[in-house]
This record gives structure tokens, sequence and C-alpha cells, in this order.
């Protein structure tokens, strides 16, 4: 379990998105401008250029009133993640402060775990060689995990102004975050703290003012099974094969050399 | 002993099959060692003979493609030994289960009996679907994780285990297949029919029994509708 | 309250304090024409259609006033509640008395006070006499209840009762409101007013002098308060002493003119000379006026604003303009005549980070053919706030001085220095000249170093203010005086810099008490945090609430204490007949509800916009009788029915003022790339608008394109049994930069403001059709 957690209080969102820019001056992101969305939302969901995006949902309630509801959307850094757990080339781990960072030395750039995210949020970059070749490295938000080891918040924690983001030791986090989702019950009956158990919890934590599925979000979010059965089972289970299967080649070896081939075997009297 | 004596050439394979066998087995191989380093990082220094990552994907790409193309060649060019092992492989009876379950003694040195085979044996009946069904998956997944935007995500996350079922259990098989067509002394000597075409006669009626008797059957009624034409032509002449 | 105002858009910083006043209890009300990220914050929401904020505060002052919510001691004693009126005064169908339809404008002496045989103002401290100012009030305002204003505003009656009933609760002395307004309350032909509003709610309410009341404006540019307080507008002078006109031939004259009989303001001679002397220097003395001869002087009644500069330009009558982080093509009004305009002149000079629409107005992306314009176009690259140095002034009157973070990129220099070149530069060309325009510039007193790069020290010691003799800076504007021996560029500003220490560089930030950091940088006046916060404490000299305590009288030191500087004499005591004069800068020291100061009326009254859907329903006067309508040839006016849709524009907190700046910065193109139009869902619905489909908005000014925004936050109007469509868009579109879009201020009209005469960017009439 994580010590340290990004939180994210939606209540105290105003939709600025001064940590979009944060996010993007801190890690050099190149500029990837959509196309019209028909909202001030100036991207679909978070990709391989833009690590975080707020979004900006217009949400009739139940008793007929009005919000226009805010997230910061980023990397939920997962602790059981899924695509921690779907790269094939041990690419993807987490770090001390419970980040979920992909080693660009080690990806390859095949996508499984774009494949597997359940949040949608890790996507393929790419990049030119010096010969100009073009090649693709997975990349996300990284809690910005190259500030926190030097004793830093995180880019856009840094630069949200009005208390939304935080980052700090998670008991103490959660614990306020408790007394807030009381106060914001008034006006959000449905609010909630999305710390997912089907992932074990995850480094980010949003305090959310609505349920998960008026943001987009999977009301209870579980790793999915064919990642499960193919990481966990197929795939030692085929390392095994394979060893099994040359075990056994080796053994006919050993057991066969004894006889000789046919051609070589001894007597063959033509008896026509 | 006698048998062993009848070592005249029994034709066995087609040109065809033969270009199709060693094209399918490249193109596997090649698509085994550009895939292995994408499955696990145990065989990341593979990457160095492709020269990268990106190049591994390409390479395997371009062959996931070659290695559909042996069906349309041989459906081009030899209909009828495709559709002769098509439906051999699919027609099973006694003697091809016998086969199996006699199968495990031999591979470890025994000489068990069994019934006479056809053309294919048991054993290859049950390689021949095996790989059919594994190609097929690994094709379709493939494919599947190839072109992910064209498929719903549930579709893509599946493809990842059933490729690791499909090329799991190729492999298994493919190795023993290797093992028993070089290695196994029993077996080796088939390895001819796959390179020359023909198999010596010895080997035929051992292996084959059942085909080897359906070839004798022709071979007589050939020789009795020569003899029958020789007679005629005597007879025409006398 | 936040009306015409959206500060978690447009002043996301100021929007963290008052996140941090919402987590301790405070309640936020937003009263917008559509629901914004401001609305999203607060507490309650009303839906106000734009143009009518003094019918919807009219209703609230109307509610306050029935309900008896303000407090009584503070309206008797610190405002002018109690004055009586002259029986000259009279107010009927929309007119008050005085008015002269030829002119457009007032008889203001028709609005006095009633004086006694010595020249004192009557008062009625009981608040009954029918001609007190009070009674006046209610009278003004009882046209405005709730179902009037409701019908009026669109707003919904049940919310609007909500927001009187608790902004009204403020009346209680131990509770404070404050009100937050920006351009969505100015940019009306009826804007001051608007404000005007504002501050008598806020006097009735007692919120003004205690601390978290006032009227705070949330600015369009972030030294707007220090551009005004250095004279910008062309009506006034450093220090807000107004300016010297055709009929002040003598400097004796204009300061008879400006300077009233009581009050503060009897030292504006001595401000005005010290003025005088820092521009003429030793060419400043008593035996020349001062060197008044030499300071320029407007034609009394013109009119040099803005609109009336394009007005004259447009029909060829100005030569040059000077553009300092200006771009009109975009800012300003109905500007597709703006650029016509622009083609008149003969020369222009542009001083900007970027090159702006205005400057590359002779462009083919302009929609010009470059050989058919005669302007003469040099343009000066001006560097950011970033490469420079220098004092911002904010809405609370700090004057917060900056540091140079970055040396200025390739030649990109300073305005400091762009104006100093250029002073050092006339007074070189004129140097041999002794011609009637030579003399001033020979005069001019220019002491900021002898080579190109200006000395900013020299500056500030300047504002500060220092005697002429002895070169020692002063220590507040109380040192100054009005023989000549003091020279201060800017009366309210001196104190800063008293000594050796530039108070505005000041970093200190512990809180001295109720959010004051008096340790701070320097507020003007006098590092007063609160203006007349002698109204933080009651008549007798304490605080009204222990909870709030601004100032208060300290019987035993026997002067005035607290948590502020006092905006007040500090030693005056009760046995002072001025002791209840908190408004120090009003002539009686009494918080102005009754004004003659404004062109229009001593009250606030609603008129329509200057394109109105419906006929005003509170007299038959539809428009501001005040305004002026300047040249026909700008103020094209569209009917409602042709335009049927009523429009406003706005700003996001991507783009900044003309996008000059934020459409060239990638990270912020990136994230609002495109001009958009917002519209309600029935109003989609109606003109078979799809969601990102292009749609054409048309005024009669002109069209422009964009995209549609279909959304939920904006909702029909009700307005007088009728329904309307409102809809919005941001002006920082244009066709420079990264980010470009079509320029929304094609479409607003060319009027402005009776009194500032800031145009009405924020009321007017379209049509709107799919592309």
């Amino acid at each position: 379990m994580p010590e340290y957690i990004k939180f994210v209080d939606v209540t105290k969102c105003d939709g600025c998105r001064a940590c979009m820019v944060a996010c993007k001056n801190w890690n050099d992101l190149p500029v990837a401008t959509e196309e019209y969305s028909g909202s001030i939302q100036s991207h679909e969901k978070v990709n391989a250029y833009t690590w975080n995006v707020i979004t900006y949902t217009e949400h009739e309630t139940a008793d007929g009133g009005f919000e226009w509801l805010f997230r910061h959307q980023s990397c939920l850094h997962c602790v059981e993640a899924a695509c921690e757990k779907a790269c094939p080339e041990d690419a993807i781990s987490h770090t001390e402060f419970g980040s979920v960072v992909v080693d660009h030395d080690k990806c390859v750039g095949c996508g499984y775990c774009v494949q597997n995210c359940i949040f949608d949020v890790i996507e393929l970059a790419t990049y030119k060689d010096k010969n100009g070749k073009e090649y693709r490295k997975a990349q996300k938000c990284t809690l910005c995990t190259d500030r926190l080891e030097q004793g830093l918040l995180p880019a856009c924690v840094r630069a949200c102004h009005s208390g939304c983001l935080q980052y700090g030791k998670k008991e103490e986090i959660l614990a306020e975050a408790e007394k807030r989702l009381e106060k914001v019950k008034e006006r959000f009956p449905n609010a909630n703290i999305y710390n997912p158990p089907g992932i074990n919890g995850s480094a980010t934590v949003y305090l959310l003012a609505e349920k998960p599925s008026v943001y987009g979000l999977p009301e209870d979010p579980k790793l999915p099974a064919s990642l499960t059965l193919w990481k966990d089972y197929l795939r030692p289970a085929s390392k095994a094969l394979m060893g099994v299967t040359l075990t056994a080649v080796l053994g006919a070896v050993i057991a066969n050399a004894r006889n000789k081939g046919p051609e070589e075997q001894e007597g063959g009297q033509d008896n026509q | 002993m006698s048998r062993r004596t009848k070592t005249r050439p029994i034709q066995r394979f087609s040109r065809q099959i033969i270009i199709s066998h060693w094209w399918n087995a490249t193109a596997f191989f090649i698509l085994y060692l550009s895939g292995l380093p994408l499955y696990t990082e145990w065989f990341d220094f593979l990457y160095v003979f492709f020269g990268g990552p990106e190049n591994a994907r390409l390479v395997h790409r371009v062959f996931a493609v070659v290695i559909c193309l042996p069906i349309v060649f041989m459906l081009l060019f030899d209909r009828k030994g495709f559709f002769h092992w098509i439906k051999s492989i699919f027609t099973w009876s006694k003697r091809d289960i016998q086969f199996l379950l006699a199968f495990p003694k031999e591979f470890f040195g025994r000489n068990p009996k069994y019934p006479p085979q056809d053309f294919y044996n048991g054993g290859e009946k049950l390689n021949s679907l095996l790989q059919i069904l594994c190609i097929g998956m690994l094709v379709i997944s493939g494919f599947i994780m190839w072109l992910p935007d064209f498929f719903p995500q549930f579709l893509v996350r599946w493809a990842f285990p059933m490729h690791n079922i499909g090329f799991g259990l190729a492999a298994a098989v493919v190795v023993g297949h290797i093992y028993l067509s070089i290695g196994h002394p029993n077996s080796r000597v088939s390895m001819q029919g796959m390179t020359k075409g023909y198999v010596p006669e010895w080997y035929a009626e051992e292996h084959h029994g059942k085909w080897y008797e359906e070839l004798k059957e022709q071979e007589r009624k050939k020789q009795g509708a020569e003899t029958q034409d020789a007679q005629g032509k005597q007879a025409v002449s006398q | 309250m936040v009306i015409g105002a959206n500060p978690a858009e447009n002043h996301p910083i100021s929007f963290r304090w008052i996140q941090k006043a919402l987590d301790k209890g405070a309640t936020l009300i937003s009263v917008d024409p559509r629901y914004t990220r401001t609305s999203q914050m607060a507490n309650i929401y009303a839906q106000l259609r734009s143009g009518t904020d003094i019918a919807f505060i009219g209703g609230m002052i109307n509610y306050v006033l029935q309900n008896e919510l303000y407090p009584k001691d503070y309206v008797v004693h610190y405002t002018n509640a109690a004055h009586i009126v002259a029986e000259t005064y009279s107010f009927d169908d929309g007119l008050f008395s005085g008015y002269d339809p030829e002119t457009r404008s007032y008889d203001k002496s028709q609005w006095a006070f009633e004086t006694d045989e010595n020249g004192n103002i009557k008062r009625d401290p009981t608040l009954q006499h029918p001609r007190c100012v009070f009674q006046l009030l209610k009278k003004h305002y009882s046209r405005y209840d709730v179902d009037t204003v409701c019908n009026v505003t669109g707003t919904d009656k049940e919310t609007y009762l909500k927001i009187c009933e608790i902004y009204g609760s403020t009346g209680r002395m131990d509770k404070a409101g404050t009100i937050l307004y920006a351009m969505g309350g100015t940019q009306h032909t009826v804007g001051s007013q608007n404000i005007r509003a504002y501050a008598i709610l806020q006097m009735l309410l007692g919120n003004i002098g205690i601390q978290g009341g006032g009227v705070n404006a949330l600015r369009g540019e972030s030294n707007v308060q220090g551009s005004t307080d250095f004279a910008l507008l062309y009506h006034d002078t450093p220090g807000y002493m107004g300016m010297p006109t055709t009929v002040d031939p003598t400097y004796e004259d204009f300061l008879n003119r400006i300077t009233p009989k009581s009050g503060f303001k009897t030292n504006f001679p001595k401000f005005f000379t010290s003025l005088l002397k820092c521009y003429y220097g030793d060419n400043a003395r008593p035996d020349n006026e001062f060197g008044y001869q030499f300071h320029p002087k407007i034609t009394n009644g013109k009119n040099y604003s803005f609109l009336r500069m394009f007005d004259a330009m447009y029909r060829g009558e100005i030569e040059g303009l000077l553009l300092f982080g200006s771009n009109p093509v975009i800012g300003g009004a109905n500007t597709y005549k703006l650029q016509e305009a622009l083609g008149n002149l003969k020369w222009m000079v542009a001083v900007d980070l970027f090159e702006t629409e205005t400057s590359a107005f002779w462009q083919k992306a302009a929609g010009k053919d470059p050989a058919s314009v005669q302007t003469e176009v040099i343009f000066l690259p001006a560097c950011s706030s970033y490469e420079k140095e220098g004092s911002v002034t904010n809405s609370g009157r700090w004057m917060q001085y900056r540091w140079q973070a970055i040396k200025p990129k390739g030649e990109s220099k300073p305005d400091l220095e762009i104006v100093h070149m250029l002073a050092r530069r006339l007074k070189d060309l004129y140097k041999n000249e002794d011609t009637p325009a030579a003399r001033p510039i020979n005069a001019l007193y220019w002491n900021y170093g002898d080579s190109d790069h200006p000395d900013i020290d020299l500056v500030c010691r300047e504002i500060n203010g220092y005697e002429w003799e002895t070169k020692k800076q002063v220590s507040g504007f109380g040192e100054l005086k009005d023989d000549g021996s003091t020279a201060c560029g800017n009366w309210i500003y001196s104190g800063f810099y008293p000594g050796d220490e530039n108070l505005a560089k000041r970093r200190d930030n512990k809180d001295t008490g109720m959010g004051n950091f008096l340790n701070w940088a320097y507020a003007w006046p006098a590092n007063r945090r609160v203006i007349y916060n002698r109204a933080s404490a009651d008549p007798t000299g304490k605080p009204w609430s222990k909870d709030r305590i601004g100032i208060y009288w300290d019987e035993a030191q026997g002067k005035w204490v607290g948590n502020d500087v006092p905006d007040f004499v500090a030693t005056k005591g009760p046995d002072d007949p001025t002791f209840n004069d908190p408004f120090i800068m009003q002539p009686d020291g009494k918080g102005a509800i009754f004004s003659a100061a404004m062109n229009e009326g001593p009250f606030p009254e609603h008129y329509e916009p200057y394109e109105n859907p419906i006929k005003n329903v509170f007299s038959s006067v539809n428009l501001n009788p005040a305004v002026q309508l300047g040249d026909k040839a700008l103020n094209t006016a569209g009917d409602i029915s042709k335009y049927p849709i009523i429009a406003t524009t706005y700003r996001v907190s991507e783009h900044w003022q003309s996008g000059i700046m934020t459409r060239n910065v990638p990270w912020l193109a990136e994230l609002m790339p495109y001009m958009y139009v917002e519209i309600s869902e029935e109003l989609a619905k109606e003109k078979g608008i799809k969601p990102k489909d292009e749609v054409i908005i048309s005024t009669a000014r002109g069209e422009i394109k964009a995209y549609a925004m279909i959304t939920k936050r904006f909702k029909p109007y009700k307005i007088n049994g009728k329904t309307f469509h409102h809809i919005g868009m941001p002006w920082h579109y244009g066709y420079k930069g990264i980010a470009t879009g079509e320029i929304a201020n094609r479409l607003t009209p060319h009027i402005g403001d009776a009194n500032s005469t800031i145009p009405e960017y924020k009321a007017f009439l379209c049509d709107i059709r799919r592309a």
C-alpha cells in the first residue's frame, strides 16, 4: 500500500486547467491539439502527450438541479496495475512512492499495456530516432516521480490554486477526506471516495461529487480476467511447458540412444 | 530381414506439398523467434538479430502474412493433395486411437505394436489438427492484436491469452514434430518424404501399412490392366 | 455576491481566496447570463439578462428598504441618507429634472441639496422628511418590486428572493458582504450606474469601510488600477485631480474648479503644484504659474475617449497613432469599421510582443490589399512583464514591485525604456526651436538617466515625491506643498518610498490582523488597506463588531488604532465635528447614496441596452438619456425584429484580452484552439444546429463564423411575457497566432457609457444560423 497519495477533491476544482499546463511544462510534452469537441474540454481523454485532462460534464441531477462537474483525469497509479501486469518486457513497475512508471529503456512499444488499462490512460507516443526512423514508447503520468525524488510536489499539485490537488501522507489525507465527504454530501448526496478496492486501491485517490459512472469511470474496476489468465497462469505455464517439452525430447534422445536407426540395423539380407 | 531390403522409393508427397511445408516451417520459425522477445523479457537478447524491437515487430507481422499464404498456394497448385490431406486428417478410426495410445511407449524407445496406419498415421493426423487449430488461433488473435483499433476492447484483451495458448501449444507440438523427423530412430526416415518426396518401400510398409496395401492393390490392378493390354495386343498381333 | 464577473474563469488566483472563504462557511452568489465555472463553485446561481443589473440591484435595494434590513446608525451617520434634497430635484418617467434632449445632458445643479442660511446642508436624522435622500431612494426603488424586476431580468423569482434575503442579511454590522464585479458590470451604456447601484446597496447595508465589505473590481488587466492611477484616461491626471481644459485659462482657474470648499480634496493645490514641479522642474516656478501653460489642455466638453478617437480617425482627422500593448481590431467595438478607420492614418507605431491584428491591419490576412493602404506602420517589439522591472497595482490598491526574471529577447524593450528613448529624442529634436509646440518639450524635466536605458529607481523616487532643494524623499502626501518646494509624480502613492526603502518591494507575509498584511508591499493611500475604514467603528468610535475589527478610537492613546492604517486623521477624536465623516474624499464626508456626480442622475435608473430586446418597462425612455451617440457612420444599431437573439461577450481562462500573447503560446492554444459561441439546447433545436456545427452569428454591423457550443448552461429567458434566447461568446480570437478564429468584436456596437464611454460590449442583438 502506498504511504503517500495524490488526492483530487473535485468539489474544490474550478476547472482552471493550470494543472494541464504545469504538467506539459514540467514534462516538456508536445502540443497535441484535437478537433473541436463541442465543449470547452480540450482533449477527449488523457493520451500519450497529454498526461492530465480536465473533463467537463454537464450533469442534470435527480432532483432537477444542475451541476457542471470538473474532474482532473490522470493515471490512477493503481496498486494492482493492469499496465504493469500486461507488460511482457517487465518495463512497468511501482516506485517507492507508489507511482507506476514506465522504463523507456525496456519498453518496446508493443502496446499491451494500452489495451489492458482499465481506465484507458496509458498510450503509445511516437518518437523518431537519429536516423529518422519512428519508434513507439508507452507513456503516461509519472506522478512526477522525478520531482518526488527531490522532495518536490508533483507539478500539477504545485500549480493547483484551489486546494483540489493535494499530495501527502495517505492516512492524514484520507481522514480529512472523510470529513470533507460528510460536508459536501449536503450538496452532492452521491459524493464518494474513489479508491477502488478491486485493484487494491490507487496512489491517486478521488473525492467525486457524483457516482463514478457519471465521470466515465468504472464503478468497481478490477483487472481484466483475460489479463490475469494470461500473466498469472498461461505465461508461466507456457514457460514451464517449454521446459517440459525440451526435457521430454532430451529424455527421448537418451532413451533412444541405444536404438539404432533402421538403416543401421544389422542383418538385412535381402530375402527376396 | 527381408522387409528392410525393399528400398524401392514410393512417392509420398508432391513438390507443392513439400514447398508448402517448408514455407510454413520457415515462417513459423521466424515468427517464433521474433515473437519470443515480445512475449517475455527472458528472450530480449533475440532483438539483436532483428535490429531492435520495432524491426522484430515488423518482421513478425510480415511473416504473419507469409504463413497465411501456403493454403492459397495449395488451393491454386495442388488442390488434390490439399484435400487429400484435409480428408485424411478428419477421418478417424480405431487404428488411429490405438496408435496414439501406443505412441508414448514408442517415443521413449520401446517398440509397441499397433495396427497398420493410413497415409497419415494417428499421430500425424493429430499433429495436423493441432497445428491447424493453433495457427488458426494465432492468426485470428494476432490479427486482432495487430489492429486493436478495429476491434472492441474485450476482444483485444482476450486475444493476448489466446495468442499465448496458440503458440504455446504449437511450439510444444513443433518441438516434438522436429524431434520425430530428425531425431527419433524410428521415424527420422520420414524426413526423406518431405525433402525428396519419397520414402523407402519398407518404411511405407512398416509405418503406413494400410496405405501400403492400397498402393499394392493399385499396382496389381495396373499390372492386370497392362497384362490384359499386352495380351490383347498379342492376340491382335497373332 | 459576484455579478458581472466570473472569477473562477478570469481571476483564478483570486478564486483561491474565494475558495478559502467558502471553506470557512461564506456563501457565494453568482449572478450571470449563463451558468459559469464561478456559478458551479457558488451556493446560489441566478440567471440575469445581460444589461439589467440596475433592475436586479434596484430590486434588492427595494427589498432591503421594505424589510428594514439596513443598519440605521450606519446609514444615518455615515451616508447622506439624511440629507434633504432641493425642491428643484424631480424624477418622472425615466428622466430626472434638468434634462436637455439637444445635448443629451443634464443641468446637475438641479440635483443640489437644500442648504440653510450658512450654506450647510439640511439633514433629517429621523429619515422621515419626504425630500430626504432616504425617502427619495425609497420612492425611486419602490417601482422595482420583485415581479417587475424578475420580468425584466429573466431571473427565477424564488432564487431572486433567496438572494435578497441572504445578501440582505449582511445588513447586520457583525456580518459583511462584498460585491465582486468586472466587465460584465461596466461594459454597458449604463455601466457606471451599474457600479453605482452596487455601491448604494453596499452603503445601505453598512458594507463599506468594513473588513470583508466593499465594492471590488476584478480588473480586465492586472494593472488597470495602476493605469488609471497614472491617468491612462484622457479626462484625468495622475492622482485623479481632473484635467486642465480650455475653460481653465489660468492655473488659478483650474485650481478653483477642481478644489472643493471642504473635505480632503482641499489639498489638491498642493498635489497638483507638486505634479507640475516634477513635470517641469526648474521651469515650474511661482512666477510662471508653475509651468501650467506648458501643460496640455483638452477642449472643454469634448470626448477624447477610445470610441470618439476612432470616430475622428474614421473621418480622417487623426494622422498618427501610438499603440502601446493595444489591439483595437480585436478589443474595440464594431471592429470592421475600426479597421477601415486605421487605413486613414498616415502612420502608426505599434508596440507589442507579437505582431497583432491591428498592426497587421494592412495585410492580406486581414482582408486588405496591402498596395491600397497608405499607412506607414512601425512595429517596436516590447518585452513581457517577466523581462522587466516595475510595479503593478491590484484591486486592493497594493503597489507590488516586481523584478526582472530574464533579460528581454532580441531587441525587445520595456515600455519604460521605449518611452524614455522617445522623450530623449523628442527633446533633442526640438531643443533649438522656440515654437509653441517646442516649448513644452523643452521645458520638460526628464530626469531618468543619461543613457537610453532609464533608471527606474529615479522614476520611483519621483512618484513618491521629494523636497526640491534637498532632494530628500517625503514620507507622505501630508508633506507636499503648494509653493513649488516639493515635487511628486502621484500624490496617492506618496509615502511608498519614504527614505531609501521602496516599500512596494516588501514581502512580509505575516497577517498583521484581519487579513491586512500591512508589511506586504504598499497600498495607497498611506498603506491603508480598507478605504473609509473609519466606518468600521460606530459613531462612538467602538468597533461595530468585536469579530470584525478594522480601526477603533483609543481614548487613552488619543488616536485611532486597530488592524489597519486609519483612512482618517489619526488623532481626530469625538470632540471633532467631522468625527463621523468616514467618506473623507466626499466634501461632506458622507457616503453618497444620492450623488450629482454622475451624468445620468443621482440614482441609477434602469434603461435598456442600445440594442434593446424589449421596450423599457420602467419608463418610456429606452436608452440611457445621457449616452452620447457618436458618429453615425460607426454607431449602427440593429432592431429586434431582424436580430431576435440577445448576445454578450466574455473571456476564458486560457486566453487573455485580445489573445495576442496567449494565442501565441502553444499549450494555451492547445487548450482553447477554436472560436465558439455558446447557445442553449433549445436554441440549437430551433435552428437545427447539431453539436460541432459551425454557425454564423450576424448583427447590424456584420457577421462572423464560429463553432457552436450547445450547452445546458444557457437557458431561454422569459422577458415581459416573451421568450428570448441569450447567447455568448469569447472575444479573444483573431487571425494572428497559433489559435485563430473570427473576431467577436466585429459584432459589438460602437456606443459607450454616459460617464466613462466604455463600449457596450456586453449586451447587443444578433441572429444565428447554421453555416
